[in-house]
């Protein structure tokens, strides 16, 4: 007798167990009509966005544009998944689900450039399209996605290594402030950036460290650089804007004057670094346009279609050279 | 002199022993290190710009600050057997709190004071959950406080909307830049809360009571040690100090990267306990140890900098120092070398005679 509650209760389990199921198959069909309304072209398409998440202003401003740009209005379903703590392994968590739940196409932007192969490669044999946002993969084979729009690393980097050159015609020494090593947005960087630096001799590579993209940390490693080299460096190239504010600081914390003793080069284009750059306390900003939704949008609604795109894609950037640019750019900047 | 260099030789190996002692060598090390690469290094000047001290040590000393605060509220917390891996995370809430209130006010010292003590008050509350978790509930510290990690650091891009906030107020900036004559702020504040909390947990029966605690919860109940209370008053503590900790890493620069402040701090104060010899299974506590693992850590990052480390190769490189330092202060490594050594006089005094 005293097993029949036992069994009650099992069967219990197995109904709540039905029911969950029931609600996930009803999720499942959500995203199906979606599907079929995709190839229709006027129902919901449903876009599965695997996103960085807060790391900075420029990426803070690139997936609010995105998200602003694929709205219900706009006819898209936007689920969008930002990574914790930048980790990789919730990205690809984030994805392998996207590919499960059948969504009609994935947007990615890879925290590490390496690792994604057979995530793609599943996406492939599901038939959903891959559009990489800004951040490229490693290694680069074309075939594992449908194209990556971003605004181009080495040309942004190169323009501040052009910069640099001419700004300093009797030469000098340089740091470099770098991303997380590894990723791909830090090497694309330092290629542009060495590709042009490393052909003039009179600009003397004194080191290079990361600062992970943040101030905090690029504030501390810029001080004890400065010491390490007796306050001799005079240009500092960091690969975000967050880094070169922190090094400013450092410098005026050793009573140097930024800009004058260290002229900053910075990628971003912030409003931050913008500011910075008006008040001279920056020397150059390169701007990494991350205001592509429109373009983006564009490229969905051809790869939905059927229609052939670019396996790259490139947004143009702007470049900011002095104060004065900086404040004329700065009442309508957007991010 | 020979009286103390006697006493000296005869505690050798207490000395030797004290798991501190290696933190110390290690230290010692890493600056000679520095000094190999630049004769310079330890040297401090004066700054004519800027009006104070300067130099590579009082940047070491600066940099260590957020590390001792959440290394000695663990130090605490470890004593009673338990751990509290929230600490990065309520550094990033304190970090937060404090960014977004300031950016709303004007920079009075009056902003900044309330300021510091809505972020410090929330990051005890924080603390105090972990405590109520732990010690109410019963669950087990390494659940309720990884529970918080992660609640922690998702509260904080609440609080900031998800970006990284700015502020302005020289007064609240001034706790992690300023200066009073000549030596920096934030040192001071750190050695002065590190002093007041030994002052409490040595010279009361509280650190005994703590030890007690980790060492047999049932038993020091049967004692007469309030344990409930006294692990709520550690992990409130912890999360305070974290707080500080948090205060300290974002007025430094006036932002909070939500995604990276005191990100993974959690480990680094682990690892400056354990360099300090305390023991993770509890029972037995060190501040002073734990004093000096922060300061090894932040020596260990300040050095990697300085000799100019590729970034690749940074993480290895602090583990191999950190790998090397256990090694030297296990018991057993060192029995087997002494082993070893007397194993070599023994055959080479068989041979003598042959």
């Amino acid at each position: 007798m005293r097993s029949i509650p036992r069994v009650a209760r099992a069967f219990a389990v197995t109904g709540a167990l039905a029911l969950g199921l029931a609600a996930c198959g009803g999720g499942d069909d959500d995203t199906a009509s979606g599907d079929g309304g995709g190839e229709g072209g006027d129902e919901i398409v449903t876009v599965g966005f695997v996103a960085v998440g807060p790391e900075g202003g420029w990426r803070q401003a690139n997936e609010a544009n995105v998200q602003d740009t694929f709205t219900e209005e706009a006819g898209f379903e936007l689920k969008y998944a930002p990574a914790t703590n930048l980790d990789q392994r919730s990205q690809i968590d984030a994805f392998t689900s996207f590919v499960d739940e059948g969504v009609d196409v994935i947007l990615l932007s890879a925290t590490e450039g390496a690792g994604w192969e057979d995530s793609l490669r599943r996406a492939q044999e599901a038939e959903i399209p891959v559009i990489l946002v800004d951040r490229g993969i490693e290694p680069d084979d074309t075939s594992l996605y449908v194209t990556r729009i971003a605004p181009d690393n080495y040309e942004v980097s190169t323009s501040v290594a052009e910069w640099a050159v001419s700004a300093f015609p009797d030469g000098g020494n340089y740091f470099v402030l770098e991303g997380p090593a590894g990723v791909s947005v830090v090497n694309e960087r330092n290629r542009g950036w060495d590709d042009t630096v490393g052909a003039v001799p009179n600009l003397v590579k004194v080191g290079a460290q990361t600062a992970n993209w943040s101030t905090e940390e690029a504030k501390s490693v810029f001080e004890t650089v400065l010491r390490a080299n007796n306050n001799d460096i005079q240009i500092v190239f960091a690969q975000n804007d967050e880094m070169g504010l922190g090094a400013a600081i450092a410098v005026e914390e050793a009573g140097l004057t930024p800009g004058v003793d260290v002229q900053i080069a910075t990628i971003d284009g912030t409003k931050p670094a913008l500011e910075a750059l008006a008040e001279g306390r920056l020397s150059f900003v390169a701007e990494y346009n991350p205001l592509f939704g429109e373009t983006l949008l564009e490229v969905v609604d051809k790869v939905l279609n059927g229609e052939e795109v670019e396996p790259y894609i490139v947004v143009p950037s702007e470049t900011f050279d002095s104060p004065e640019a900086a404040a004329a750019a700065l009442p309508d900047r957007k991010y | 002199m020979t009286d103390v260099a006697s006493r000296i030789a005869a505690n050798r190996g207490a000395i030797v022993r004290n798991q501190a002692f290696w933190g110390v060598i290690a230290i010692v090390l890493l600056l000679a290190i520095n000094v190999i690469k630049d004769p310079g290094y330890l040297a401090i000047g004066y700054n004519d710009e800027t009006g104070h001290l300067s130099g590579n040590l009082i940047d070491i000393l600066r940099a260590s600050a957020p590390i001792l605060m959440i290394a000695v509220g663990m130090c605490l917390v470890v004593a009673t057997s338990g751990i509290d891996l929230s600490v990065g995370s309520i550094m990033v809430v304190a970090g937060a709190v404090s960014m977004e209130l300031l950016r709303g006010m004007d920079g009075t010292a009056g902003n900044a004071a309330l300021t510091l003590a809505i972020a410090l008050g929330i990051a005890t509350a924080l603390g105090a959950v972990n405590g109520i978790l732990v010690s109410v509930v019963g669950l087990q510290p390494f659940i309720s406080t990884l529970v918080m990690m992660l609640a922690g650091r998702g509260i904080a891009k609440v609080i900031t909307g998800g970006q990284n906030t700015t502020a302005d107020n020289d007064s609240f900036a001034w706790l992690a830049n300023g200066y009073v004559v000549g030596i920096p702020v934030v040192f001071l504040l750190s050695m002065a809360i590190v002093a007041l909390v030994w002052v409490l947990v040595r010279r009361s029966a509280l650190g005994l009571m703590l030890e007690a605690i980790g060492m047999d919860s049932r038993a020091s109940r049967l004692a007469g040690v309030k344990r409930r209370s006294l692990q709520l008053t550690v992990y409130s503590a912890s999360g305070l100090l974290a707080g500080v900790a948090g205060v300290f890493a974002t007025a430094s620069v006036m932002t909070v990267d939500v995604s990276r402040t005191g990100y993974q701090l959690e480990l680094d104060a682990i690892l400056a306990v354990v360099i300090g010899g305390t023991s993770l299974a509890g029972g037995k506590f060190s501040i002073g140890g734990a004093v000096i693992g922060g300061l090894l850590i932040a020596t260990l990052d300040k050095t990697v900098v300085f000799l100019g480390v590729p970034a690749s190769a940074t993480p290895a490189f602090k583990a191999i120092v950190i790998v090397v330092l256990c090694l030297l202060q296990s018991e057993r490594v060192r029995n087997l070398f002494r082993n070893r050594r007397a194993l070599r006089a023994q055959s080479q005094k068989e041979v003598v005679p042959a």
